[in-house]
């Protein structure tokens, strides 16, 4: 970590003492990033950037009040105090919340991968005029690719306090997307999926570009499906993007302030006895691998659900302080104002079938490969979802025609409860793997809106 | 802050190896917030932001740089001849001479934001926490938050445009959780304005509070909304939204330069009923997606994108100029300095009719009243959008009935513009962001109550 800005937190730390803070604590995050895009044979953006902030909470008169710069010079320790202790002097939280002594040791870490650094603006320009000649080469009814990114990111953050706290840890990643227009006749379908990796030699541009040009082409000629209630098998992609949007439900400061349908249901069953639901903040390789939280508490491995009965919440040190329990390690956020609460790596634990063997138990139905509207089609405290979705039909147990401009709606926490069955179709590790992760899931009767 | 000349050497920097036209972003930006929970102070903020941004444009291709590090200025010309130098073209070699600073206001605040104490603040958002709890039992949780941002922005380019704008904008935020055995519905309410203090002091919170109190009372009684093709009332304000998804960033030439839109070489064509006109009026006075100019600098514009079903013009900003071979717009926005800038919207909005709402529900014989809109999105390549509506009632026989929960729209923009079959008088506009390439901008959205002869919609029963 740069000299200066140990400097700038050991004197921020002082000052706050001075000026009356019982405790102090400074968060400092920095990230660069080097992306470049390729459209017909050029490339048409090149951005290359380096930021950074700083944080400080202080503990003044019972509260913990933030503020956050990202002019970080000597001469804006008075602009942090002064802010931090004006909120101080509104806040009304009743929880008594402390910055942490730290850990006696860390887990082993390692996010940063030398071999990375090596890429340059070449590197990533050849990559991406590459990416595009392939994926234009695969099928000639592929139009356009309208996105064509190759990024390399690095970021760093440390965590320092009064009670002499000190971590560090440094990531990076080289990332790629790849999104495209196919177009027959009067039909047109896009389709778009990126890779984050650590090992460059898992990287193979073809590989990439089949799999997008395939799904795209696959989708010409996609219609919707009359109005039903049918079984549907949730590809992993789509069963994550359900998992993410209501993993907010586990955490502790939601059900604590009743703003979770899981309020008061802990120790009770609340999913099929099918499905384990673990949040681990350490996998080697994983797409957010983290020694310590926001609070500098260190990874964990937490059971969430086991076997169907949901077992415990995610903490953060001030939930945890409300219960009676240890911290989960799921602080997040902090740099702009309190804490929260967030999963590390989420995953359901995989079944025993294979995707197409979820196909043949349903017979006939649809296979979901995507849904849209995240934000705002769902209910995220009563678990009510409807969204945009697309497909394919299943006919007995075989994949079909392409399916597009439906909707599915049911309920996060039924579906938890009716699931029939899982796959084992997801693996934690891949450069297509993202923090939360489910396997494929066959769902009964799940109601579909379309002609 | 960097001196006039210290901004014409970096500019200079940033062409002395390629590129035909560069442009500096400096921002800073100061933002305060407040939010209570069940009528305690959980959370209050205070942060600043501070960057500089440097593009460099050759053709439609573009360099873009940032960094918060604006005290040194050494490090700012060696990114600016780096990046010049990752552009490959014919250099410039011109130097920059900036004309005399163009100062603009795009908000004139009466009351500036961070002159308020936080207290005064929470008073009034206790109040409102306070009324939503005791419209009914079924209130379980309040809450009630403000946030507002003060920013400098200077601007100058390579052409010599030197400009500075002060933008001020506040909003207000009411949320009420109504609670049954098994579900949780909420009601809320986002006002927002390009005002200072004044907004919030004059806004009446108490109002805001019981009606998010009434929508989320009466949404926990709401029974699944059917789901099918069937009209659908949509109600004015943010249901405007559909306008914005459905074809607003279809015509950004983000989407229309690259020929990726589903409106590309549409102008002059007919794109929707003949009773649909809408703008993108960045001038309106105070509005919350209003600005007086650019983040390239461009003086803000009336809009015309729609007049009578025809399209009339697309949302254009520098590159998307260079690309369509038509000028800018003035529609250039950015959330920060951490995003180069594009073609975006400001306050879009579907403009009146002269059905009154009423009459429109009257002449529906079977379909749903949505009104109350969440959030939405879409593919402009195929114009496949969606978004959700938040409160919503059946139709019958002309009547507004039952309310129905958990309804989802979706449809192609080309096909739901055609489908609007009625246009009310009873134009409103409401607050939102909207996010895409160049971040989280605020935005308006607005209509009269509309309707639409057919449109999916998605719901659990």
């Amino acid at each position: 970590m740069d000299k200066n800005i140990q400097d700038f937190v050991t004197e921020l730390l002082k000052k706050a003492e001075e000026a009356g803070f019982i405790e102090a604590e400074a968060v400092y995050g920095a990230d660069s990033t080097m992306s470049v895009s390729a459209r017909e044979g050029k490339i048409v953006e090149y951005e290359n950037n380096e930021s950074s902030s700083l944080s400080f909470r202080g503990l003044f008169n019972g509260q913990m009040g933030y503020a956050s710069t990202e002019d970080i010079r000597p001469e804006m320790i008075p602009f942090l105090l002064e802010q931090a202790k004006d909120n101080c002097s509104v806040l009304e939280v009743k929880e008594k919340i402390t910055v942490y002594e730290g850990e006696k040791e860390y887990p082993e870490f390692n996010g940063f991968f030398e071999e990375l650094t090596s890429i340059d603006y070449d590197y990533l320009a050849n990559t991406a005029l590459s990416l595009e000649q392939a994926l234009l080469a695969y099928d000639s009814r592929i139009e356009a690719v309208d996105d064509c990114f190759a990024v390399y990111g690095s970021a760093e953050i440390m965590i320092r306090n009064s009670k002499g706290m000190h971590c560090e840890s440094r990531t990076n990643g080289f990332d790629v997307y790849i999104g495209c227009r196919a177009k027959e006749g009067e039909d047109v379908q896009t389709y778009g999926k990126g890779w984050s990796f650590t090992d460059l030699s898992q990287f193979n541009i073809q590989e990439c570009v089949n799999k997008v040009g395939r799904r795209v082409i696959d989708k010409l000629g996609a219609k919707p499906v009359s109005s039903a209630k049918l079984p549907v098998v949730l590809d992993k992609v789509a069963a994550r993007a359900l998992l993410a949007s209501f993993a907010g439900s586990f955490s502790a400061e939601a059900i604590q302030k009743g703003i979770s349908r899981l309020v008061g249901k802990l120790g009770e069953v609340i999913a099929d006895s099918k499905i384990t639901l673990i949040d681990e903040g350490m996998i080697e390789g994983s797409a957010l691998c983290m020694p310590f939280d926001s609070e500098g508490v260190s990874a964990k491995r937490t059971v969430l659900i086991d076997k169907g009965r949901f077992t415990s919440e995610l903490h953060n040190r001030k939930t945890a302080l409300v219960d009676g329990v240890e911290s989960t390690g799921n602080a997040t956020g902090g740099t702009k104002g309190p804490l929260g609460i967030a999963p590390t790596n989420l995953y359901f634990e995989k079944g025993q079938y294979t995707q197409d063997e979820l196909f043949e138990k349903m017979g006939n139905g649809i296979y979901i490969t995507a849904v849209y509207g995240l934000h705002a089609g769902i209910n995220a405290i009563s678990g009510d979802f409807s969204l945009m979705s697309e497909g394919f039909l299943i006919e007995n147990g075989k994949i079909g025609k392409p399916v597009n401009q439906i909707t599915i709606a049911d309920n996060f926490f039924d579906v938890l409860m009716k699931v029939e069955a899982l796959a084992n179709d997801v693996d934690y590790t891949t450069p297509e793997s993202t923090h939360i992760q489910s396997p494929s899931l066959l769902i009964p009767d799940v109601s579909v809106a379309g002609e | 802050m960097l001196t006039k000349e210290s901004i014409e050497r970096i500019l200079t920097a940033a062409l002395s190896h390629g590129g035909d036209f560069s442009e500096v972003y400096i921002e800073r930006t100061r933002g305060t917030s407040v939010s209570l929970l069940n009528g305690v102070v959980e959370g209050t903020g205070s942060n600043l932001e501070l960057g500089i941004g440097i593009r460099i444009l050759e053709g439609d291709r573009s360099v873009y740089v940032y960094s918060n590090d604006l005290h040194n200025e050494e490090n700012l010309i060696r990114m600016a001849r780096s990046a010049s130098a990752s552009i490959s073209g014919v250099p410039a070699g011109k130097t920059v001479y900036l004309k005399p600073q163009l100062g603009y206001f795009s908000q004139k605040y009466e009351i500036q934001p961070s002159s308020i104490k936080k207290s005064e603040k929470v008073y009034k958002l206790r109040k409102a926490g306070e009324t939503a709890k005791s419209y009914s039992s079924l209130i379980t949780q309040t809450s009630a938050s403000t946030a507002d941002v003060e920013k400098d922005v200077w601007i100058a380019n390579s052409d010599g445009l030197y400009v500075t704008d002060h933008r001020c904008r506040t909003r207000v935020m009411i949320q009420a959780i109504a609670s049954s055995e098994e579900d949780k519905q909420s009601g809320y309410f986002g006002p927002g304005s390009g005002e200072g203090y004044e907004f919030f002091e004059r806004l009446d919170t108490d109002e805001l509070a019981r009606k998010a109190a009434a929508t989320a009372v009466t949404m926990i009684s709401a029974k699944p909304c059917p789901s099918g093709k069937m009209p659908v009332v949509i109600g004015n304000g943010f249901g405007g939204v559909i306008f914005h998804e459905a074809c607003g960033h279809a015509l950004e030439a983000t989407a229309v330069g690259i020929k990726s839109s589903c409106f590309t070489d549409m102008l002059g064509k007919q794109i929707a009923s003949p009773i649909v006109t809408a703008y993108d009026d960045a001038k309106i006075s105070k509005e919350w997606g209003s600005y007086e100019v650019d983040d390239e600098g461009t003086p803000s514009s009336t809009n015309l994108l729609i007049q009578d079903g025809i399209l009339n013009s697309y949302l254009i900003d520098k590159i998307g100029s260079r690309r369509m071979g038509q000028p800018s717009t003035g529609c250039a926005r950015r959330q920060n300095y951490s995003f180069a800038p594009t073609s975006r919207m400001s306050n879009t909005f579907i403009a009146a009719g002269e059905s009154k709402p009423e009459d429109i529900i009257a002449d529906t014989e079977y379909g749903i009243y949505a009104v109350n809109m969440g959030g939405g999105s879409v593919d402009t390549t195929t114009g496949e959008f969606n978004f959700a509506v938040n409160e919503a009632y059946m139709i019958r026989n002309g009547k507004v009935c039952e309310a129905v929960k958990g309804a989802t729209l979706i449809g192609k923009g080309g096909e739901i513009l055609m489908n609007i079959d009625r246009v009310g008088n009873d134009l409103k506009l409401s607050q939102g962001v909207c996010g895409s390439v160049s971040g989280n901008i605020p935005v308006d959205v607005g209509q009269p109550t509309i309707r639409v002869s057919e449109i999916t919609v998605g719901g659990q029963a």
